[in-house]
């Protein structure tokens, strides 16, 4: 046997135990025996000193041979174990994709508040500002400087919440106080045209209150959006050219849309706004009681008096204001049948829109 | 306004549909609320011609007949009445049909023959009392006409939304006047003239007016003789139409005439009118303190100081425009008549019937402005119709009290003014025949228009109200739809409202629902919450609120989110995470309106979600409040705040802290205390928040964020387990290892709070009694390199001994 001899029945050995091994664990164990400090390979290599010079280059040739294809063999016997153990692995992870997923609960915003951003987002794009004003507020804003006589029905106590006024002045509405809660978002108009400059371009989102028992068709408090437009030029078609921007925004290109005239104390002309029946399409039908349009709002010119209370010349500026109800608008758009679901905060309601 | 179609065609010639005209009603700003069908309307019983007519094969007593109705083919009806010929027009019940006496017209065999139909007999349509044979038509009867039609048995009832602004739309004379202007036809004025004699009316009735703000005018008629008891049919079915029950002929009358002119009348027993000398004084006046009437219905009542009275001699005898008094009222034994015809202050009226609650058709009409002018025509039409169906003879003359007297006001209208507004491009002329129809007066004068407005139409008192006119009638729908221009406009959210919108989104992706509660709050809540008021706060009180559990404005959004919890847990859904943003009130004496201030509160409960195959669930408590606004903080880029721990009445104590922003309270945070939990009838842990948005928004600092470097080089994480005493707070730790960190520490979050279990064996124990182990990560990161364990040491060592020394505490090993 000479060394040569040695090395080949190593490799024979050697290369057999690589195919045999059955783990990386086993593979490794079988390179540190052959290949190791202590291996029987680098023994041998170990023991070239002391062959004779003629014999070195040929046994070193071999002897290299022989590593080489050792360690490809450990390199893919490496891999295939390793493809193995991913695969073994890949199948016991395997899971039922149908069972249901781990989820965060994710909260909702209130349906009223959802339509009154809706139609905030719908007028920003118009160049509409959003301007706010107080709940609680005086009889001038909220009829005095709108227009509305002294004698108007809706200051009556039946229909408006008065607020107990502690500044010791004498109260001159309904006897007791002119301290209110407003009935209308409409007071806004009046502070932003006191406040502000035309060109006025301004929606008004709030809760509102009026004396009403809640009941499936009113509540004392709901929410409206206004609208107020104060510029030079204004005519009523851009108010009807903007209402009906608005609707087919809201409702859908289809929807037609129908002003009728009608009266309001601080517009003039007025007119109340009807959408057409997204059920019949203004054929007539249950949904709609027959008469094919449902009315979404009311609005019309301001009123030259409303301009003379906030100090806007009529001549030089002319103007428009619209006042809608979110809770109808949320009632005719998903068929709410009770409007008192919208204050009582049960999530399941909540969750349907 | 009720609106009988009938009369209206008496007043009108309406050719179009009903349906039409109720569009044209819509259209022009007098919207149509509803249709009412009144009367018999035999439907399925048209005209008939009988085409033949033979002898039944198998019955002598009947007829086989060929009947056209119109239809492509002609009926074939058995009939067994014998008064007709073939040629003869007669009403014919369809199949289908239902007469008035409840039969309903089937396909049957007679004797062989199938009948179609059936030809009526007059008692058969209920429509007389023969019933010896059918009802022969005349021979212009058309046929295929519905029957009812034909006969004008009918009556349709529009019922007529009629706009503050338009008192002339609450009388017949009006809505035809209307309806003739928006559809373009000529209408009739009723009015009668009566023939009078005897001793003349102002020798038996003398009328004078206190203040003529109050009462314009004040016409009244005397009638004597008259003989009380009920109306004419026709009187019965106008009025039925219109909405009132008959009384008498003679109130009758006065109704009907206030329906088709739209002036109230009262009729008084002028024998029980108060006289002095056989003559009538009638004094019109507020009435004085003290005073008393007993009203028609029988009701005694007391009279504030501005009411207005209708008095005699002897006292008051009517509310003016609301009500008569028992005492002069028209009865059997009635027979001379008084007839007042007058006109009141639209606001006096309105005060009087809203506080004595009492609303009629007339007090209606003049809360909203009778027309003065009308008076005098009324009367003379009330009067020759009291004559004609109750006798009785008319005295000659009206005594007239008319101190209020004013002349036909003129506007101008500029074209130019109408298309400013409107956007139209109308011409004078235009307008003028737009306005014309309606009764005004209108004159083209060299740059405008000048319209005179008659007395029925107080509405019109500048050009802005002819606008109006003009655009109804024109037509919203002739004008076309623009946008406006605007080129300085500047339009968007704001940033404070636009930071609002984030809060809101935030709380919703960490999985809050949001709720929108009432804004009224219950005095008693303050109880229920042991909710003490500062010494300068004040609830907001309600002089009318709607119940005592919401007599006041809300001064917190809680109780509204504990309801809104309570109610979802009775209703089987434990798990409730809610927002509310709302305004909470509170004022102070002194205050006219109370401070509104924007809250953001949360409530918390169950878990957040159900405990699933793969999820634990977990009962939420204080620190899921407290991640919820951590979140809330950090979206908002807040980092100047705290919370600190605070003893709050309605919150349990130990789970009760205070939310601080740049050194203030503004809001607070913890758990329900038990007692709000009872009162509430809510199952606890319910985690609470309430927080000034306004507070958020000064916190918020998202205009402040600069960039800084992301880390490029890795950091030494090293743990540290510090045991100090109970009373030792997280915060007081982490931020004096924050100080003594050095420039290297980059972060320390707290991973761990370790106790022994209370009442352990000493062998349990791990830690000395009254001591807790916090458990630290602390990442050190140098921005130019890469650090090694023996460049952190130092800083650790030296973090470790001043952190020791200032919370007292010791590394547990």
């Amino acid at each position: 046997m000479t060394i040569i001899d040695d090395l080949r029945a190593l490799e024979t050995e050697a290369l057999a135990a690589v195919e045999s091994a059955a783990t990386s664990e086993a593979l490794e164990t079988t390179r540190v025996g052959y290949l190791g400090k202590k291996g029987s390979l680098t023994a041998i290599l170990r023991g070239l000193g002391a062959l004779s010079r003629e014999e070195r280059p040929e046994v070193g040739r071999v002897s290299n041979e022989v590593r080489t294809a050792l360690e490809s063999a450990l390199e893919a016997k490496r891999a295939a174990l390793h493809g193995a153990a991913r695969e073994s692995r890949i199948a016991a992870e395997a899971v039922d994709v149908t069972l249901p997923g781990r989820r965060w609960p994710v909260g909702k915003q209130h349906v009223l508040h959802e339509i009154v951003d809706e139609i905030v987002e719908i007028f920003a794009g118009l160049g509409y500002q959003i301007a706010e004003g107080p709940e609680v507020e005086l009889d001038y804003y909220n009829f005095t400087a709108l227009n509305h006589p002294p004698d108007h029905p809706a200051r009556a106590l039946q229909d408006t919440f008065y607020v107990r006024d502690l500044s010791g002045d004498r109260a001159v509405v309904e006897g007791e106080s002119d301290v209110l809660l407003r009935t209308h978002t409409s007071p806004v108009q009046v502070h932003v045209m006191e406040s502000q400059k035309p060109p006025i371009y301004v929606l008004a989102p709030g809760k509102v209150y009026r004396r009403d028992v809640a009941d499936p068709s009113h509540l004392p408090q709901f929410t409206q959006i206004e609208g107020l437009v104060v510029d030079e030029g204004i005519t009523f078609g851009d108010l009807k050219g903007t209402l009906e921007h608005f609707v087919h925004q809201m409702f859908g290109p289809k929807r037609r849309v129908r002003l009728r005239p009608h009266f309001f104390p601080f517009t003039e002309p007025s007119a109340e706004v009807d959408v057409s029946c997204a059920i019949c399409g203004g054929e007539g039908c249950r949904s709609c009681g027959g008469e094919g349009w449902l009315e979404i709002l009311g609005c019309g010119m301001v009123d030259p008096n409303v301009f003379g209370h906030v100090g806007i010349d009529p001549e030089r500026y002319t103007g428009f204001a619209f006042g809608m109800g979110a809770e109808r608008i949320a009632g005719l758009k998903y068929g709410v049948p009770d409007l008192r679901l919208f204050v009582e905060g049960d999530t399941r309601f909540m969750h349907q829109f | 306004m009720r609106v009988s179609l009938k009369w209206l065609k008496d007043l009108v010639d309406v050719a179009l549909p009903v349906e039409d005209l109720c569009d044209r009603l819509d259209m022009t700003g007098t919207k149509v609320e509803a249709v009412h069908s009144l009367g018999a309307t035999l439907e399925g019983v048209v005209i008939g011609r009988v085409l033949t007519k033979e002898q039944h094969p198998d019955a002598d007593k009947l007829s086989y007949c060929s009947v056209d109705i119109g239809a492509v083919e002609p009926l074939k009806i058995v009939c067994g009445a014998t008064n007709f010929e073939a040629g003869d027009r007669v009403p014919v019940a369809c199949v289908g049909a239902t007469l008035p006496n409840g039969l309903t017209i089937k396909r049957a065999k007679l004797r062989g023959l199938e009948s179609q139909g059936m030809m009526c007999s007059p008692t058969e349509l209920g429509v007389g009392g023969d019933a010896s044979g059918l009802l022969i038509l005349p021979s212009t009867a058309p046929v295929g006409t519905p029957y009812a039609e034909y006969a004008g048995l009918a009556d349709s009832v529009l019922e007529l939304e009629v706009t503050p602004n338009r008192p002339d739309c609450l009388s017949m004379l009006g809505v035809a006047r209307e309806v003739a202007a928006v559809i373009g036809t000529d209408f009739e004025t009723p009015s009668g003239t009566p023939s009078e004699s005897g001793e003349p009316a102002s020798d038996a009735v003398r009328v004078s007016i206190a203040e003529s703000e109050l009462c314009p005018r004040y016409t009244a008629r005397v009638i004597r003789g008259v003989k009380i008891g009920p109306s004419p049919d026709w009187l019965v079915e106008r009025i039925t139409a219109a909405g009132t029950r008959p009384v008498n002929n003679v109130v009758d009358v006065t109704n009907y005439v206030m329906y088709e002119l739209g002036q109230p009348l009262h009729a008084f027993d002028l024998g029980k009118l108060g006289s002095a000398d056989g003559v009538a004084t009638i004094t019109v006046r507020p009435a004085a303190p003290g005073e008393t009437i007993r009203t028609l219905d029988g009701q005694d009542r007391g009279l504030a100081g501005d009411t207005l009275l209708i008095c005699d001699s002897s006292g008051p005898v009517a509310l003016a425009g609301v009500m008569g008094g028992e005492s002069t009222e028209v009865s059997e034994g009635t027979t001379d008549i008084l007839l007042e015809a007058a006109c009141f202050d639209p606001r006096s009226i309105s005060r009087t019937s809203r506080r004595l609650g009492l609303i009629s058709e007339s007090s209606l009409r003049f809360e909203r402005g009778v027309d003065p002018d009308l008076a005098a025509r009324a009367s003379d039409r009330a009067a020759a119709l009291i004559a004609e169906v109750a006798g009785g003879v008319v005295a000659p003359g009206i005594v007239d009290a008319y101190p209020g007297e004013k002349p036909l006001p003129e506007l101008t209208l500029r074209a130019d003014r109408v298309n400013a507004i409107l956007g139209t491009a109308l011409a004078s002329a235009d307008v003028v025949a737009l306005l014309e129809p309606l009764g005004l007066g209108v004159v083209a004068a060299d740059d405008a228009l000048r319209v005179t407005v008659p007395s029925f139409r107080p509405d019109l008192e500048r050009e802005i109200d002819l606008v109006e006119e003009v655009a109804r009638l024109h037509g919203l729908e002739n004008i076309t739809s623009t946008r406006p221009g605007g080129r300085e406009r500047i339009g968007g959210r704001t940033s404070a409202q636009r930071t609002r919108a984030r809060i809101a989104a935030t709380l919703r992706s960490a999985g809050l629902d949001e709720h929108i509660g009432y804004s009224f709050g219950d005095p008693a809540d303050l109880a229920r919450l042991s909710w003490d008021l500062a010494s300068d706060e004040t609830l907001v009180e309600l002089i009318n609120p709607m119940s005592e559990e919401q007599a006041v404005m809300r001064w917190t959004l809680v109780p509204s989110l504990l309801r809104a919890v309570s109610y979802n847990q009775r209703r089987g859904v434990p798990d409730v995470h809610l927002y509310e943003m709302g305004t909470a009130f509170l004022t102070a004496q002194g205050r006219k309106q109370p401070k509104e201030r924007l809250m953001l509160a949360g409530a918390l409960t169950g878990s957040w979600s159900r405990p699933g195959w793969n999820s634990p669930g977990g009962t939420l408590d204080f620190f899921d409040g407290k991640g919820v606004l951590e979140t809330v903080m950090e979206s908002l880029h807040a980092d100047r705040w705290q919370v600190r721990e605070s003893a709050r009445a309605w919150l349990q104590p130990g789970r009760s802290a205070d939310v601080i922003v740049a050194g203030d309270v503004v809001g607070w945070l913890g758990e329900a205390a038990p007692d709000v939990l009872d009162a509430f009838e809510v199952t606890g842990p319910v985690v609470l928040f309430e927080i000034s948005v306004a507070a958020l928004l000064k916190a918020a600092a998202r205009a402040s964020i600069l960039y800084r470097d992301v880390p490029r080089f890795p950091a030494v994480t090293l743990d540290i387990a510090l045991v100090v005493d109970e009373a030792v707070t997280a915060e007081r730790v982490t931020s004096a290892l924050r100080s003594a960190g050095g420039s290297l520490l980059e972060s320390v979050r707290l991973f761990d709070v370790y106790r022994d279990v209370p009442g352990a064996p000493d062998d349990a124990r791990r830690l000395p009694v009254g001591k807790k182990s916090l458990a630290f990560s602390l990442v050190y990161r140098a921005p130019d390199r890469t650090l090694a364990d023996e460049d952190v040491r130092p800083a650790y060592e030296k973090l470790v001994r001043k952190v020791c020394g200032a919370v007292n505490g010791e590394v547990r090993s």
